[in-house]
């Protein structure tokens, strides 16, 4: 008699004529959200009717699974079991890992039914039990391949797994082999993780062996795990090839959503190929790795697939993955303890949040959504690995690639370094973030003690840059020769190119941005990585704007300035400082709400939809909790040129402030800006600002507590706010000196420069020398208004700028 | 048609504001008016802050 299970109504043979036989996966309270949803309002009449539906569809038998954490699942099991007794003509499938529900609905339900599932998971307890149950009650039984080890990868653990169980269910408790349903487990091959590439060969395999070496024993498989982490369309159409392959292979049963089942007939050849590629690895023909390609070739249609009731229907498993695309946090927690009670938490790591993020990094890299999002994203990441780390056994996984990262000695920024860390840390991988002002012999030191597989420095100044080139031969003296990766505002790809690889062994890469970096450390991984190349060829040497006239006027007016000598401002309304921020920088550099991809008018949207109300809300919380408390040390000071160094004179003193000179044409220097001793001599204006201490505490607040989007925002705001304060000083220096011009203060989302003279911030590109904050501080005296020096020349709080104020009206903003 | 449009589209620098205007051009770089944003030199940088092209969106 062939092997088959019963309702009240009706046979099913376990082995179909056509196989699969077909078992509806949808009335499970872990699979589908529509089904918990229901239950969890106690609507048994609905949750009956999507068990019922599926027949319709072409289901053979239906799966009840109504486990769910907080709900007495004994008591809804059986409540419905007893409901599908009369009400349900195909037979059922008991989901339940728990032995008192399964027992109990055995007890209950009066045809034979299959109990899904056992496996060797806690070292053969349950599954003693379970055999038992299944004998007296004469029920047939699924088997996951797991045991002590975890989820079988590999045809042969399939396979070795598959015995142990025969062993013990046939052998001990004389179950039949066809009795046996053996599920081979499969992983997906959409998530690009390469231990994943073969996961479709190795089940396809497991199920060709079991059926080889275990004869009589049947197969089963939960097909659309395969497909994990692509797109809806997509998915069900590699699951309907990969479903044949299977058959073909030896599956004899499907535990599927009847209703996306696509018969291969209506599967394009082409389509048929690519999904095959992909499902044995096989380059095929054309380029790329086969999911590349997979991508692709489906990535048109997608667009507009989803509905309602697809959105009902969402697995766990997408649940959490597109919960960590949208950046939504909210309901992480509702959804892990449900997939904790399927996946190791490790594999909910591995195999969905970190292809989720993949995901992400993707739909970044074409533009399709902007770095605040991608923050979001990450801040879901990071509340979900927090959540399962409590139930991991080793956090670290040895075989994760490991990066070092520091921002380098002298600078205190650290936003660019901590965007790399949270984007490379939520990504999987392992980050020692060892802080800022880091010099070369503690990043040599712990570069020995960690053994990162990759070094990357950041700095924001011109002059980190130079410390970066310097400190390559440092590196390769003491025997690194792991790649470097270089991040920071002042750095191009000309620069490492040319100044920092040849003084390294190992690959030194030039990173635009965080994900430039973690693109880097992707090719590390698959040895790929190579130096950054430089080739003026294609690119063409950068243009070096500035005006190009060879003479500065020597006869203009020197103004009179209000006072000599230095002076303090310490109260100041930070409101005035509002209207000067530069919005346009704010939103779209340091913010990176670009306009990208979108349109004119969504763009709009967006900035006065989103944007701008996050703006207003930091305003308004900066003034009520008293973030901003601007400061000035500032004042004027007789001075005059002497080839490039301007001599300025306090007090009787004389402070030389050395400038560099342009290499090329027109060979500017600021110091050509001021007349001679022997021209009449000429006056200086200095200043330093500050918004004080408190915003740097705010922002390193918001870090610490992993609320990414909120820290990127605040910092940002905080930076330009301390540039608003510098306009607005100037502004006031020029008013002083009589040259204002029109009006200062017009505009301050649009730089222009449209005003008499310029302000030269030390540390920038026309005057990269830090070191002239030595004289500049000692007769501007700021410690009094809360700002100090680090030895290497840099103001803290960070959020401090300086300026020499020059009056000369050819004066403009140059590089050297 | 088309290409009138493009050729009065502003560009702004993400990382000082600075906006280009094809119907200025830009004299800091040699750049004489008519020019659209698509047309200047790959090596052309932000004339006041050196940012790469790149770092340019179109302004609205």
């Amino acid at each position: 008699m062939k092997p088959s299970v019963s309702s009240l109504y009706q046979a099913v043979e376990l082995q179909q004529e056509i196989p699969p036989l077909l078992i509806g996966e949808r009335a499970n309270s872990n699979g589908s959200k529509k089904f918990r949803e229901l239950l969890l309002a106690d609507d048994f009449e609905a949750c009956l009717k999507i068990a019922q539906e599926q027949e319709s569809k072409g289901a053979h038998i239906i799966d009840l699974c109504t486990a769910y954490a907080g709900r007495d699942e004994l008591a809804d099991l059986t409540r419905l079991v007893k409901m599908c007794v009369s009400s349900l003509k195909a037979p059922i499938m008991i989901d339940s890992t728990t032995p008192e529900c399964i027992e109990a609905c055995l007890r209950l339900y009066p045809g034979r039914c299959v109990i899904n599932s056992i496996n060797l998971e806690d070292g053969g307890h349950n599954i003693r039990r379970i055999c038992q149950a299944a004998k007296r009650y004469g029920a047939a039984v699924v088997a996951l391949t797991i045991d002590e080890q975890g989820m079988a990868m590999t045809a042969e653990d399939k396979l070795r797994i598959a015995k142990a169980i025969y062993a013990i269910a046939v052998d001990e408790f004389k179950l039949r082999p066809s009795d046996l349903l053996f599920d081979c487990l499969t992983f997906t091959v959409g998530s690009g993780d390469e231990k994943l590439r073969d996961a479709a060969i190795q089940t396809l395999e497991g199920i060709r062996l079991i059926k080889r070496e275990l004869p009589g024993c049947l197969t089963v498989l939960g097909l659309s795990n395969i497909s994990f982490g692509l797109a809806p369309k997509a998915r069900r159409i590699l699951n309907s090839v990969f479903l044949h392959q299977a058959v073909e292979a030896g599956l004899d049963a499907a535990i599927v959503d009847a209703a996306k089942i696509l018969p291969l007939a209506r599967i394009s050849q082409e389509d048929r190929e690519v999904c095959l590629d992909l499902l044995y690895d096989r380059d095929g023909e054309g380029e790329g790795k086969p999911l590349m390609r997979f991508i692709d070739y489906f990535s048109d249609r997608n667009v507009g697939e989803e509905d309602e009731a697809e959105a009902v229907k969402r697995t766990p498993e997408e649940q959490l993955f597109l919960q960590v695309v949208n950046g939504n946090k909210d309901e992480v927690g509702d959804v892990l303890p449900v997939l904790m009670e399927r996946f190791a938490p490790l594999d909910i790591i591995n195999q969905i949040l970190v292809p989720a993020m993949r995901h992400v990094g993707e739909l970044f890299g074409k533009g399709e959504i902007l770095l605040p999002f991608v923050l979001q994203s990450a801040e879901v990441m990071k509340r979900a690995v927090s959540f399962l780390e409590p139930f991991m056994e080793r956090i670290e996984d040895e075989h994760t690639t490991r990066i070092l990262l520091a921002t380098v000695q002298g600078d205190v920024h650290d936003i660019g370094k901590n965007l790399v860390d949270i984007i490379l840390s939520n990504n999987g991988y392992t980050v020692y973030n060892i802080g800022i002002k880091v010099g070369a012999e503690t990043i040599i030191e712990k570069a020995r003690e960690l053994k990162p597989d990759l070094i990357g420095l950041s700095g924001l100044l011109v002059k980190s840059a130079i410390v970066m080139q310097e400190s390559m031969a440092q590196y390769r003296e003491a025997g690194l020769d792991i790649p470097i990766l270089l991040g920071g505002a002042a750095l191009t790809p000309k620069f490492v190119a040319e100044s920092c690889v040849p003084n390294y062994g190992g690959p030194v890469v030039y990173c635009s941005d965080a994900f430039a970096g973690l693109r880097a450390v992707r090719e590390h991984e698959e040895g790929t990585l190579v130096s950054t190349v430089f080739d003026p060829a294609v690119v063409g040497e950068p243009l070096k704007p500035g005006r190009k006239e060879r003479s500065i006027s020597r006869t203009n007016p020197v103004p009179e300035p209000p006072f000599l000598g230095q002076r303090y401002v310490e109260e100041l309304d930070p409101e005035l400082l509002f209207p000067l921020v530069n919005t346009q920088a704010l939103f779209r550099g340091r913010w990176g709400y670009r306009r990208a991809k979108m349109g004119a008018e969504e763009y709009r949207q967006l900035i006065s939809e989103q944007v701008e109300p996050i703006y207003q809300g930091l305003i308004r919380r900066s003034l009520d909790e008293g973030l901003i408390r601007p400061k000035v040390s500032y004042g004027y000071f007789p001075c005059y040129a002497q080839e490039e160094t301007v001599m300025v004179e306090v007090e009787g003193s004389l402070h030389p402030f050395a400038f560099p000179r342009q290499q090329e044409q027109p060979h500017l220097c600021i110091a050509d800006y001021f007349k001679t001793r022997e021209e009449g001599g000429d006056i200086a204006g200095f200043f330093i600002v500050t918004i004080g201490e408190r915003m740097g505490q705010e922002t390193a607040r918001l870090y610490e507590a992993d609320r990414y989007h909120d820290y990127l925002m605040l910092h940002g705001f905080s930076v330009e706010v301390t540039d608003a304060l510098a306009e607005y000083w100037h502004g006031v220096m020029r008013s002083e000196l009589g040259i204002a011009g029109a009006d200062p203060t017009a505009g301050g989302s649009l730089v222009s420069q449209n005003y008499q003279g310029s302000r030269y911030g030390f540390g920038y590109p026309a005057c990269p020398d830090m070191e002239v904050h030595k004289p500049l501080f000692s007769f501007l005296k700021p410690e009094k208004i809360g700002v100090s020096l680090t030895e290497n020349m840099q103001m803290v709080p960070e959020q401090t700028t300086s300026a020499i104020v020059v009056h000369h009206p050819q004066a403009k903003y140059f590089a050297v | 048609m088309m290409k009138s449009s493009e050729v009065r589209e502003q560009y702004i620098c993400i990382n000082c504001g600075y906006l280009y205007d094809p119907s200025q051009g830009d004299g800091m770089n040699s750049i004489p008016p008519g020019i659209s944003f698509e047309e200047l030199p790959r090596a052309w940088v932000c004339p006041l802050c050196y940012a790469s092209r790149d770092d340019f969106d179109p302004l609205d």
